[in-house]
């Protein structure tokens, strides 16, 4: 697989592989608050409804 | 013709050509389109190489979203012929900027929201199958009291497995110097006037204190990006597979930088003049005459664009701006811009903008043939300066001759409210104290003789319970 097309700014090989070391980490992360549910629900705890914020979240206010 | 006279030629033809077009200077480094003024219209063209990208991103919605968030600057299509119809795809009308500042202008705090508004645009991005190919400073600016994107072409399609390719430049123009300024030296923030695409990382990791290192988001985002660069330079980088890096790396990578970005965190303290109005050697009548004039003025020359030079937290920015009038609010202390940034938020004024300026040495042209970001004053003239408690400080601390004051100002302002503060004024003794008086011309003749040849004094007020007068000229 490429990176297709080409960016037109160089990201820069040292940036792009530390990049993904810190990617790869935090998105366990991601991945275990995603799925924290299913993982609650093994341990019988009620999991909350959490709305989808993103949308509504007002930053930089 | 020589070849090479052609291709002089052909060069010369095109940069001629490019002109007459009226691009903007600091429009040219992405090839999807560029900015063009027309009649004094601010138009982007896209080019046929973006289309895709441009109906992806209306056609998803995302667009609409991000404007109702106020995220990014509206725009209208519009029917203008291209500047350059070979490559044009559409022509775009946005929203116009009421003032173009820069990074090395705004507070912490202004910088701050610059970065979690990238984010957070990056974000609502990805969930339309978009990220943004530059995370660049220069394309935020502060409208309706906002930081917001301007740059309509920063969106290109998300390939799950593919890195952030902006990331190092969000690093660079946001987290280092943030990072810098928080815990560092808030006056390291100019150090983005000398380094036009941010501060560069290995700079700032020898600059932060070693404790950041215990800074989870400054050691892997700084400190370790810092030797990776190092040690990668020139490397090949082979991509990954989307196993490795997908979607919620991705989003765990923006997480983490928006984490590292809020927990940066800067509050202003009693510097410079930041608690000035406490401080000062005049009376609440004073004051009062002084708001109760500037508001009289403003309401006279009725100005849509004031500049508040020497604003302090910005109580006479307010009273000028009273009429609908823009005001940019500039101080050469960072924490009186800070605090008049913060309450411009709480107060949601939508036309201020505060700014950090030192005026002995405003903000030049830099980047590109010296082109790419105006000067301080060729972003000007304004309608109406206001130059209060100010004048003492060019003259006397800066040894500025008041002539050379006159000139400044009449380059700067179409209407000028400035005040004089004679030199039995308690707050000009302090300025005088550790040193030799070497200006006899500092009198209210020689600054009515000095500005006279500049402009023509429509009103003259000594000011209640002082012995400051506050003018009102007119550039000749």
């Amino acid at each position: 697989m490429h990176f297709a097309p080409l960016p037109y700014l160089d990201p820069g090989s040292g940036s792009f592989l530390i990049q993904l070391l810190i990617a790869t980490l935090l998105g366990l992360g991601v991945a275990i608050r995603a799925s924290w549910g299913t993982i609650s629900k093994w341990f019988g705890i009620k999991p909350k409804t959490k709305a989808d914020d993103d949308d509504d979240e007002s930053e930089a206010k | 013709m020589t070849t090479n006279q052609k291709q002089n030629s052909t060069q010369a033809q095109h940069d001629l050509l490019s002109k007459s077009h009226g691009q903007l200077s600091a429009s040219f480094r992405d090839p999807s389109g560029f900015l063009f003024s027309r009649g004094g219209v601010l138009y982007r063209q896209i080019n046929l190489r973006y289309e895709q990208e441009y109906t992806r991103l209306i056609e998803s919605g995302l667009y609409d979203k991000l404007v109702k968030a106020g995220l990014l600057v509206q725009h209208a299509e519009a029917e203008e012929a291209p500047a350059e119809s070979d490559l044009a795809y559409k022509i775009i009308q946005p929203e116009r900027v009421p003032f173009i500042s820069y990074p090395y202008e705004w507070s912490f705090g202004q910088l701050k929201d610059a970065a979690l508004t990238t984010l957070s645009i990056q974000r609502r991005a990805l969930k339309a199958g978009m990220s943004l190919k530059d995370a660049s400073a220069y394309n935020i600016q502060f409208v309706r009291g906002k930081a917001m994107l301007i740059d309509t072409l920063s969106f290109e399609f998300y390939k799950e497995g593919q890195p952030w390719v902006a990331y190092r430049q969000f690093c660079q123009h946001f987290l280092a110097p943030l990072a810098l300024m928080a815990l560092k030296d808030i006056r390291l923030n100019q150090l983005l006037r000398v380094y036009i695409d941010g501060v560069p990382i290995d700079l700032a990791s020898e600059l932060l204190p070693s404790k950041t290192k215990f800074n989870f988001g400054l050691l892997t985002n700084i400190h370790l990006h810092a030797s990776a660069q190092k040690k990668y330079a020139g490397t090949e980088v082979k991509s990954r597979p989307a196993t490795t890096f997908g979607k919620q790396a991705m989003i765990g990578l923006i997480d983490g930088l928006d984490s590292a970005v809020r927990k940066l965190d800067w509050k202003p303290g009693g510097t410079e003049w930041g608690n000035y109005y406490d401080i000062t050697n005049y009376s609440d009548a004073a004051f009062e005459h002084k708001k109760q004039l500037v508001g009289e003025w403003a309401g006279r020359i009725k100005p849509k664009l004031v500049w508040d030079l020497g604003a302090n937290n910005g109580v006479f920015s307010r009273v000028a701006g009273e009429g609908g009038a823009y005001v940019i609010s500039s101080d050469i202390d960072p924490a009186a811009v800070e605090q008049n940034y913060r309450q411009m938020k709480s107060e949601k004024n939508e036309n201020l903008l505060p700014l950090l300026l030192d005026l002995t040495n405003p903000s030049p042209s830099i980047g590109w043939a010296n082109e790419e970001r105006d000067s301080f004053a060729g972003r000007g003239p304004a309608d109406m300066a206001l130059a209060l408690a100010l004048v003492h400080h060019l003259a006397i601390s800066n040894n500025v001759p008041l002539p050379q004051v006159a000139d400044f100002f009449a380059k700067i302002g179409k209407n000028l409210v400035i005040e004089f503060v004679p030199k039995s004024d308690s707050q000009v003794q302090k300025l005088l104290v550790s040193r030799e008086d070497i200006f006899p011309n500092y009198t209210r003749e020689g600054f009515e003789s000095a500005f006279r040849r500049r402009f023509k004094i429509c009103e003259a007020v000594n000011v209640r319970e002082s012995e400051r007068v506050l003018y009102l000229m007119e550039r000749l």
